[in-house]
């Protein structure tokens, strides 16, 4: 009789495990908070695992079950459609953001991002909390653009190469660096953090968020119809609210 | 190009090497004392007490890495006493990686020590002080030589498990070469960078040598620890 | 030197409150199994704390609760010898030897290295393990470090207890040679009778916690109303007997006593040592007159000095001899049918040899 039981029960949580196979998206860590809104909109529920996009990629590559990539970078996406693993004809770029330069709430310090533009002495003995910048989006934006205004030499050595743009956002939040950069997105969402001051756009290559169904992904069905969801009207509108710029 | 890169690697070996080493000998005495409370004595919340310092076998190394730069980080309050009553500082620093490491190996360092001190007969105490040997030579004379074989086990357990201490430290510390990048954290940023995946293997090669020399060395010493305290092999 | 203890502490299944004072080479505790003996022993090494008391050797209190003193176990001086020898097993049996005396103040150190590893035979056994030594070599090297450690008083539990009957004899000779011939008094816990009557001079009778009789052995011994708790087999009278002659051919010695001359057979000693000799009750036989054409060889005049009131088929009677009291115990019936009555003049026979090793004590 027991045995009869726990046959039961496993087999109602298999049935229960195969039916929640439903959509799993990978998205930028940065698309956390306006992407979970996004989705709640969306009749399908899907899993959404937020990480740094080259977390995501590489795990994709290694055969992650994702249907749905959507990266803060175009480097990454490039990667992938290398490799063949995007589904042909359904990229698309869908958001803009900004990099900005943050501190912590209650820190005074001003600067304004320009030629000669005094980083190092800013940081005092403290380091720079930034993504990785040998290959998360976030840092790689911000080592391209410190090194367009000459300030990466002194300040590399100085660095908190944090594992993706939402981990050194914790570190400034906590006041553990003095400064930080992160997205205007993630500034956005942290009270514990204010924005110095805004990276100008040509520093750095277009921050731009391209989406994709994954090469396992079937042409339609829930993953296509949640792709479509994003570039909609009423998400472009959410997106919006949380600081993005939605592109065409 | 090559040099720089097998240097680079060598770096992340020496700082694992002095990390663990350094986690190890810090939390020996904490992990020595905390065994002996949970061990001999009995007080309100023991098993509080007992289920804090497995804590760090069942939670995420994440949350301890966060829960870590709460208490630790320059703002935390510990952190902050810290550094102004001995200038110790873990922020960013190889400290701090040796401290992600320490606690995440004390679960597994109490165990060992608390199984090899249960099973000391405490009348052989009771006769040392009756030779006139005071508390705490009972401990040096006694107690800790005839735990030994349970604390070098626990100490290579804890040393180990920080080799491959991951999730606490990158949290805490993040991922400063020279400094916090240890061993895992190298490995996954070479992962993580399009063509780094030689790098990766050769240090997982690293790895993998490094763990089984240590594991070797495990049997070997706790042997000859239990012969030159019990006189014989078992 | 003096002993007084007067202690109280609740144990599981009884409330242990013994006092009692003495001033012997070795005192003993005897008593069944779980009467207090080994606990009484832990309170005056200090392992254990008495709820009320007080606890002195000599001129030095170890413990008063009017006072408030209560010395640690490690400075009451006390040597501790445990019935499992417990001797550290990481240590060589030289280093065993010695722990105790690396903790003894240079000026107390009374206690001789060589003396002692002579006196117990340890020198072959110095460099070994404790894992390497039999069960009786344990135990002497167990006497050797508490000695060593120079203590005021020794406290021995049941030290035989876990030996062979062939290395308890080993044993209780090299404690009689402690006894003779190092000067700590010992208290020796034990539950065998013939242990107590070869080394100890003053017994104290315990029993359910209390202390049910303390007085010297031979007195202790001859008091029917004890043989209860003393051991309904083994109870009998002590006698201090001097060897008087020694007779190679028929192997019996003649030992006089106050009550005239006991003939035993063979008997390990000299002529001139003094001995301990226990008369078990059980061997006495007793005759209204004195018999003719018997085997046994011992038969002496005697007064009934007391006869036991006890139900049950076996009585003990008490015949006076000359000054020295002999047990017999004999059944009712016999006791009926030949009108025993106190005062009564009456034989105590006793077997020569029914005397065994065990039986005879070297003083």
């Amino acid at each position: 009789m027991r045995f009869r039981l726990v046959f039961l029960l496993l087999a109602l949580a298999i049935s229960g495990a195969a039916r929640s196979q439903s959509l799993v998206v990978f998205a930028a860590a940065s698309l956390k908070n306006a992407l979970d809104d996004v989705a709640a909109m969306s009749p399908s529920k899907p899993a959404i695992s937020y990480a740094a996009s080259s977390a995501l990629a590489k795990q994709i590559e290694s055969g992650a079950p994702a249907q749905v990539f959507i990266s803060a970078d175009l480097d990454w996406m490039d990667y992938l459609d290398r490799k063949k693993l995007i589904r042909e004809g359904t990229r698309r770029n869908l958001l803009g953001n900004k990099l900005v330069l943050i501190a912590p709430a209650d820190s005074a310090v001003k600067a304004d991002i320009g030629p000669g533009f005094p980083l190092a002495k800013l940081l005092g003995g403290g380091r720079l909390a930034t993504a990785d910048p040998a290959s998360v989006p976030a840092g790689k934006y911000t080592k391209s653009a410190l090194e367009k205004l000459g300030a990466w030499d002194p300040v590399s050595g100085r660095l908190a190469p944090a594992d993706n743009v939402r981990a050194a956002l914790l570190l400034v939040a906590r006041g553990e660096a003095p400064l930080g950069t992160v997205y205007a997105t993630d500034a956005a969402i942290e009270t514990k953090v204010r924005v110095v001051a805004v990276f100008p756009d040509g520093l750095h290559p277009p921050i731009v968020y391209p989406a994709a169904l994954t090469a396992s992904a079937p042409p339609s069905g829930a993953a296509a119809d949640f792709l479509s969801l994003l570039s909609s009207p009423a998400a472009r509108k959410r997106f919006e609210k949380y600081g993005f710029t939605p592109l065409n | 190009m090559f040099d720089a890169l097998t240097l680079s690697e060598l770096e992340a070996v020496r700082l694992s090497l002095k990390v663990a080493c350094a986690s190890v000998v810090a939390s020996l005495p904490f992990g020595f004392a905390l065994a002996w409370l949970l061990a001999r004595r009995q007080f309100p919340g023991k098993s509080l007490l007992d289920a804090a310092v497995h804590l760090p076998l069942v939670l995420p190394p994440v949350v301890i890495g966060y829960l870590l730069l709460v208490l630790f980080g320059r703002r935390g309050p510990a952190g902050q006493w810290l550094d102004e009553t001995f200038g110790v500082v873990f922020a960013f620093r190889w400290t701090g990686a040796a401290l992600a490491c320490a606690l995440m190996g004390l679960p597994l360092l109490v165990r060992a020590i608390r199984q090899s001190l249960e099973a000391i007969d405490r009348r052989m105490e009771s006769a040392a002080a009756t030779l006139g040997a005071g508390r705490l030579w009972v401990l040096a004379s006694v107690t800790i030589p005839l735990s030994l074989p349970g604390i070098v086990t626990g100490m290579l357990l804890s040393f180990a498990r920080s080799l491959g201490e991951f999730g606490a430290t990158i949290t805490f510390v993040s991922n400063i070469p020279g400094e916090t990048q240890t061993l895992p954290l190298a490995i996954y940023t070479y992962t993580q960078v399009p063509g780094g995946d030689p790098q990766a293997m050769r240090l997982c090669l690293f790895s993998v040598l490094l763990s089984l020399a240590a594991l070797l060395a495990s049997e070997f010493i706790v042997r000859r620890a239990h012969l030159r305290v019990f006189g014989d092999a078992h | 030197m003096r002993i007084e203890i007067d202690v109280e502490r609740k144990l599981e299944s009884f409330q242990l409150k013994a006092a009692f004072s003495c001033d012997a080479a070795v005192t003993a505790l005897f008593g069944r199994s779980g009467c207090g003996k080994s606990t009484l022993l832990n309170l005056i090494a200090g392992l254990l704390r008495p709820e009320r008391g007080r606890i002195a050797i000599g001129d030095r209190v170890l413990f008063d609760s009017a006072s408030g003193t209560d010395l640690l176990p490690e400075k009451r001086r006390v040597g501790y010898v445990f019935q499992e020898g417990l001797l550290l097993p990481h240590l060589s049996v030289r280093q065993n030897l010695l722990y105790g005396r690396f903790f003894t103040p240079p000026q107390e150190r009374w206690a001789d290295f060589d003396r002692i590893v002579a006196l117990l035979d340890l020198a072959p056994l110095l460099e070994r393990r404790p894992r390497h030594l039999s069960g009786g070599e344990k135990q002497r090297v167990a006497l050797g470090r508490a000695l060593l450690a120079s203590p005021r008083l020794l406290l021995m539990d049941e030290p035989l207890a876990s030996l062979d009957a062939g290395r308890r004899g080993e044993i209780l000779y090299y404690i009689e040679r402690l006894r003779d011939e190092v000067r700590v008094p010992i208290v020796y816990v034990s539950h065998e009778i013939e242990e107590v009557v070869r080394l100890a001079g003053h017994m104290v009778l315990l029993s359910d916690g209390r202390v049910a009789a303390s007085g010297e052995v031979h007195d202790l011994m001859g008091r029917i109303e004890l043989r209860d708790l003393i051991g309904r087999h083994e109870g009998g009278a002590v006698i201090e007997a001097k060897v008087a002659a020694q007779d190679l051919d028929s192997g019996l010695a003649r030992l006089a006593f106050t009550g005239g001359e006991l003939l035993v057979a063979d008997v390990d000693a000299l002529v001139g040592e003094s001995l301990r000799i226990r008369v078990r009750a059980r061997d006495v036989s007793i005759a209204l007159e004195r018999p003719r054409d018997i085997s046994i060889l011992n038969c002496f005049a005697g007064r009934i000095a007391e006869i036991g009131t006890e139900p049950g088929s076996s009585v003990d009677v008490r015949i006076d001899i000359a000054g020295t009291p002999i047990l017999a115990r004999i059944t009712r019936h016999s006791a009926a049918r030949l009108h025993l009555a106190a005062g009564q003049e009456v034989w105590a026979l006793v077997k020569a040899v029914s005397f065994d090793r065990q039986s005879v004590g070297y003083a």
